[in-house]
Formats: structure tokens, C-alpha cells, sequence
């Protein structure tokens, strides 16, 4: 695919999820109040309940930032609509216009996918001002332009592990036509492995020293704490490379699975 | 341009029994039954020849356009459209192939035509002055004007399938293959959509497969067809000798003045042809094709014939009969 196409279909995608503007509108706001309203009514009982100053080395106020920050990236990272889903392709037959087309067909998702997810920086940035404003914010954990090009390097890697990982489970419809229910089990790993819905350091050590092989982590957990400075440079380093091995890796099994998923594939109707 | 040689597809399909038991068990275990969709297929299309590919629902006609454009793999047997093995999805291969499905649209539902078009002619590498060139040419013989910059879900039914059929042709395919490209239209859109096809074939001479349930698309639009039943080929030749082969007999319909006496069924009567109606003012016979000419000579000088009528079978019957049949059909 090159690169001209590539991006007139980011461009058109985006195009088209910013002409409803309403539901834009919408959407921004209320999976953003679902998401951080959520997190902080619980996180606010436990720390009252519990009388503690700090949980998992997070203070409350620190807790509250953290969230801020890891739905802002969540964002950016993971798209939670069926439109344009590759399962839906499969299952509803939309893969025969790509199927004829002279374009791979994974190049071509991801810069749709690219396309319905850039509006969202829109609603980051409008998003992230109004915390910046409202929240008090630590001068040790204020964005840099240092944390800020980290954290874009970390956030880009992490929207392509997310897009692989749902190219990889979307194919599993190729056999069992319908894959929602597992797309709702990666929702939920992703969200709990990923740091999404805890920070990791509230996990025991042995399940930290697991998750630390896992890909779930680079999600939320590592664009977060770059943009909070809880990760040096090595660390960002090191978590660039470990995303880059698992976008290669879950690349070379989206083929394996695109190659055997291919021939079980029927087009709907005989 | 299309070389099919014994194609076949067979899918597996899980078969579920009625009711609440039936799903209760089919999560534990489910039985798998054999479809064959395609058994056997050969034939052969070249260019500039529009071939009609008709068969009841579920004969297999989509199954084999989905094949040949690379959409699904077959069970066996090969195939070669260009030069190429279709289901390889080579892409000088899909450079050169068109796909329309009337049951499912292509085009993007929230992007005007104007815009589909751009990311087609991106798709397919169309240059920009050859781009320009065609799509002024389509839409001048399809009457397409401002609805180019309306949403395609705004759009009317026939007013999308013209889109749709812009779209596969802007790239200049040389094989297009259509799939009921005038399902749910008015009697007029078909009426476009069909001579926009003829004058599309007069003018670049692609070779074309068309499938469709409108026998009216089929008798206008191919001169051969290959009728498919149970998803094996049951005919592949001219559509006129359809008729010759399918339907021997003709009905000769003789109208006779009033003369108050009834026409008696004779033996002589009967060396003629199969009697099918013998009333005071009206015989109708069945009559051997070839017999037409001398049995109606014999009854104009035998009885006082006011009118006589030669009746052939309607061609959309007889192919309708031929779906359900597995004989011969008679008139």
C-alpha cells in the first residue's frame, strides 16, 4: 500500500467521524465521565475507608492524576466502536470489497483506523487542558517537552500494539463468525493487565514480575507514567523495544491467522 | 479471458435443531452437514461476450462469482481469468478485475460518490487525466450529475447502483463480474442499468459474467447463458436454443367459427399432436417443433379456421422449469 493512499484514507476516515459532531461530542464527554467517574468515586472510598495515605505508593491526589492521564491516553490508544471492526468484515461480509481490491488488507485497516482515531486528539488535548486547569497539579509531574515527545513515541507504539492485538483476535472470526464476547475478555485484560483500571505497582510483586513479559502493560501503564516522569529513560527505552518485538510478533501470527482464516472465509451466502 | 475447469466448493455447515433443546444442545455439540455449492463446473468466457449465469436461489451462482474473483477458496479444480489463479489475489490480477454485488453495497454508506471515487482512483493507481476521462464518461452515460456529491446513503436505490457500477468501472476492468447488478430496482432503473451495460460492452469489450433473477436482465443482455442447478452446470450454450433444447413442442392454438357442432378428438386428430383442448370454437394441440408447418397446413384445410396461433413456451418458464426439473420440459 503506499503511502499516498495510505493517507487519504486516514484523512477520509477522519473526515467522515468528524462530520457527526455530535456524536463526537458526546462520546468525548461521556466515556470520558464514565471512565474517570468511576475510578474516583472507588478510589476515593478506599482511601477513606482505609485511612491509608498511600496505596500501592500512589497518594490520593496522585491516584487521581494517574487516572487522568491513563483514560486521556486510553484515548488514544485502544478503539472501543464496531465500526470498521476487521470481526465485523468477516462476519457481515464486508471483506469482499477488500478482498478485491489491489491493497492488503491490514494496511488498509490500520490507516482507517488511524483515520477514526486522530479526531481524538482533538478531544485529548481539549480534555487535557481543562484537567491542567482544574487539577493541581505537582510542578515534579507538569509536562515537559521532554515527557511529551517520550510520551507521543510511547503512545504511537502503543496504538499500534493495541491495533495488532485486535487484528489478531478479530480473525478468530473466520472461525467462530462472532467474536464480541472475546473482544469484551481482551477489553477487560487489557483494562487490568494494562494499568487501565489500577496502577500496576498496586499488584503483588510476583504478578508485576509476570506482567513485566507481558504486552498489556505498554497500553496504559508505560504512556502514563512517561508523562507523569515515573519512568526514566531507559525504562521508555526499553519499552519502545519490547512494543516494537510484540508488534512484530503479533504481526507475523495476524498472517499465520490471515493466511489459514482466508481459506475457511465464505463471503456470507452460498 | 476466463478458463473455469472443473470447480468445485463444498462447505461445511453446522445444522442446528429447532427450538430452545435444539440450541441448549447445539453448545455442547453440533452437527456438521456437507454443502456442496459447486460441483464440477467448466466453461469458458472471452472477451467482449456478456454470459448469463442464472440457476434458482442457492445453486450456486454466487458461490462461483465469489471464486472467480478471488473472494473465497475452491474446494478443487482450477480456474484462470487473465492469465492468473484468482484466489492467488494477485494484484496486477485485482487491477483488472470488477466485483458488483447488488446485495451488498461497496461503496462507503457516509462518504459522498465524489469521494469514493477519489480513494478508488488512489486504490487503484488510476492517472489523474484517465481518472477525469472515465468518470466524465460514466457519468454522461448513466445521467449522473450533483447526486455525485451527495452521501451514498442519501441516495436513491438506483441512483447507488449506477454509483456502484461507476466505481467498479473506473479502474477499466477487462472481466466484471455482476451479481444481480438490478436486484430491488423500478422498471425503469433496470431498464438503465441494462443499456448502460450494452453500451458499456460496445465500447470496451470486457468480458462480463452476469448473474440475476430478472429473466428480462438475461434476454436482453446475454446472447449465451449457463444455467445452474444444485451447483452443477445444466446448460451452456445460446440462449435461443434453450427453447429448441428444453421445450420441443410447440401449442397450436386454432380458433374456429361457430358452426354449433363440436370438434371430435379422432385418431387423426391425435396423429397430429397431443390434444390439449377440444372445444365447440377452440383446438389446441401440442405439436412437435419441426411438425409446426405441416400440421398447421393440414388444419386450415380441414376445419374452418377463423384464427390460428403458433404459442412457444416463454423463455423465463421454461428456465424456471429447468431449476426444479432434473428432465427434459416439455411445451
Amino acid at each position: 500500500m503506499n503511502s499516498r493512499l495510505f493517507w487519504k484514507v486516514v484523512s477520509l476516515e477522519a473526515r467522515t467521524k468528524m462530520s457527526y459532531r455530535v456524536e463526537f461530542w458526546i462520546s468525548a464527554v461521556a466515556a470520558f465521565a464514565a471512565d474517570f467517574g468511576v475510578v474516583w468515586f472507588v478510589w476515593m472510598a478506599m482511601f477513606r475507608e482505609s485511612g491509608a495515605e498511600t496505596i500501592g505508593g500512589w497518594t490520593r491526589d496522585g491516584i487521581i492524576i494517574y487516572y487522568l492521564t491513563v483514560v486521556l491516553v486510553g484515548k488514544l490508544v485502544r478503539y472501543r466502536e464496531f465500526t470498521g471492526a476487521i470481526s465485523h468484515d468477516i462476519y457481515e461480509g464486508g471483506l469482499n470489497r477488500y478482498l478485491v481490491f489491489p491493497v492488503g488488507y491490514m494496511p488498509y485497516k490500520l490507516a482507517q483506523r488511524i483515520g477514526l482515531q486522530a479526531p481524538r486528539i482533538v478531544q485529548f488535548a481539549l480534555l487535557g487542558v481543562i484537567a491542567l486547569l482544574l487539577v493541581d497539579i505537582p510542578a515534579e509531574t507538569a509536562p515537559t517537552i521532554t515527557t511529551i515527545v517520550m510520551a507521543a513515541a510511547t503512545i504511537a507504539m502503543a496504538f499500534l500494539l493495541s491495533f495488532m492485538l485486535d487484528y489478531c483476535i478479530h480473525q478468530v472470526a473466520f472461525w467462530a463468525d462472532n467474536v464480541w464476547s472475546l473482544d469484551v475478555a481482551k477489553w477487560f485484560v487489557t483494562s487490568l493487565l494494562g494499568g487501565f483500571m489500577l496502577p500496576l505497582s498496586v499488584f503483588p510483586g510476583w504478578a508485576q514480575d509476570i506482567m513485566a513479559w507481558l504486552p498489556f502493560r505498554l497500553l496504559f501503564d508505560l504512556p502514563a507514567r512517561v508523562l507523569l516522569h515515573r519512568a526514566d529513560a531507559a525504562e521508555w527505552a526499553l519499552g519502545l523495544a519490547a512494543g516494537v518485538f510484540w508488534c512484530a510478533a503479533l504481526w507475523a501470527a495476524g498472517r499465520v491467522l490471515w493466511r489459514r482464516g482466508s481459506l475457511e472465509y465464505t463471503g456470507v451466502g452460498i | 479471458m476466463i478458463e473455469v475447469d472443473h470447480l468445485s466448493k463444498t462447505f461445511w455447515v453446522h445444522k442446528k435443531k429447532p427450538g430452545l433443546m435444539g440450541s441448549v444442545r447445539s453448545l455442547f455439540k453440533r452437527e456438521k452437514v456437507e454443502k456442496r455449492a459447486v460441483r464440477d463446473v467448466s466453461f469458458r468466457i472471452d472477451e467482449g461476450e456478456i454470459v448469463g449465469l442464472v440457476g434458482a436461489n442457492g445453486a450456486g451462482k454466487t458461490t462461483l462469482v465469489k471464486m472467480l474473483a478471488g473472494i473465497i477458496h475452491p474446494s478443487s479444480g482450477a480456474a484462470r481469468v487473465l492469465g492468473h489463479t484468482p484466489w492467488e489475489r494477485h494484484n496486477d490480477y485485482r487491477r483488472r478485475i470488477a466485483l458488483i454485488m447488488g446485495q451488498k453495497a461497496q461503496l462507503w454508506w457516509d462518504l459522498p460518490a465524489a469521494d469514493c471515487f477519489l480513494l478508488l482512483k488512489e486504490i487503484y493507481r488510476i492517472p489523474t487525466d484517465e481518472y477525469r476521462r472515465r468518470l466524465a464518461y460514466l457519468s454522461e452515460v448513466l445521467s449522473i450529475g450533483d447526486e455525485l456529491n451527495v452521501q451514498i446513503r442519501r441516495l436513491s436505490l438506483g441512483e447507488r447502483m449506477k454509483m456502484e457500477l461507476i466505481a467498479v468501472l473506473l479502474h477499466g476492468p477487462r472481466v466484471v463480474f455482476l451479481d444481480e447488478p438490478t436486484i430491488g430496482l423500478d422498471l425503469t432503473a433496470q431498464r438503465a442499468i441494462r443499456d448502460f451495460i450494452l453500451t458499456y460492452r460496445e465500447a470496451h469489450r470486457p468480458a462480463m459474467l452476469l448473474t440475476s433473477h430478472y429473466m428480462e436482465d438475461i434476454q436482453r443482455l446475454c446472447k449465451r447463458i449457463l444455467i445452474i442447478r444444485e451447483g452443477e452446470i445444466v446448460y451452456d450454450g445460446e440462449l435461443a436454443r434453450v427453447v429448441e433444447r428444453y421445450a420441443p413442442n410447440k401449442v397450436l392454438k386454432v380458433h374456429l367459427r361457430r358452426t354449433g357442432q363440436k370438434v371430435q378428438p379422432t385418431n387423426e386428430l391425435r396423429a397430429l399432436g397431443e390434444i390439449v383442448e377440444c372445444s365447440e370454437d377452440t383446438l389446441c394441440l401440442r405439436v412437435a417443433r419441426d411438425r409446426v408447418a405441416e400440421v398447421s397446413a393440414r388444419l386450415l384445410t380441414t376445419y374452418d379456421v377463423a384464427d390460428l396461433a403458433i404459442e412457444e413456451m416463454d423463455i423465463g418458464t421454461i428456465i424456471e422449469r429447468i431449476f426444479r426439473e432434473r428432465g427434459e420440459v416439455q411445451a
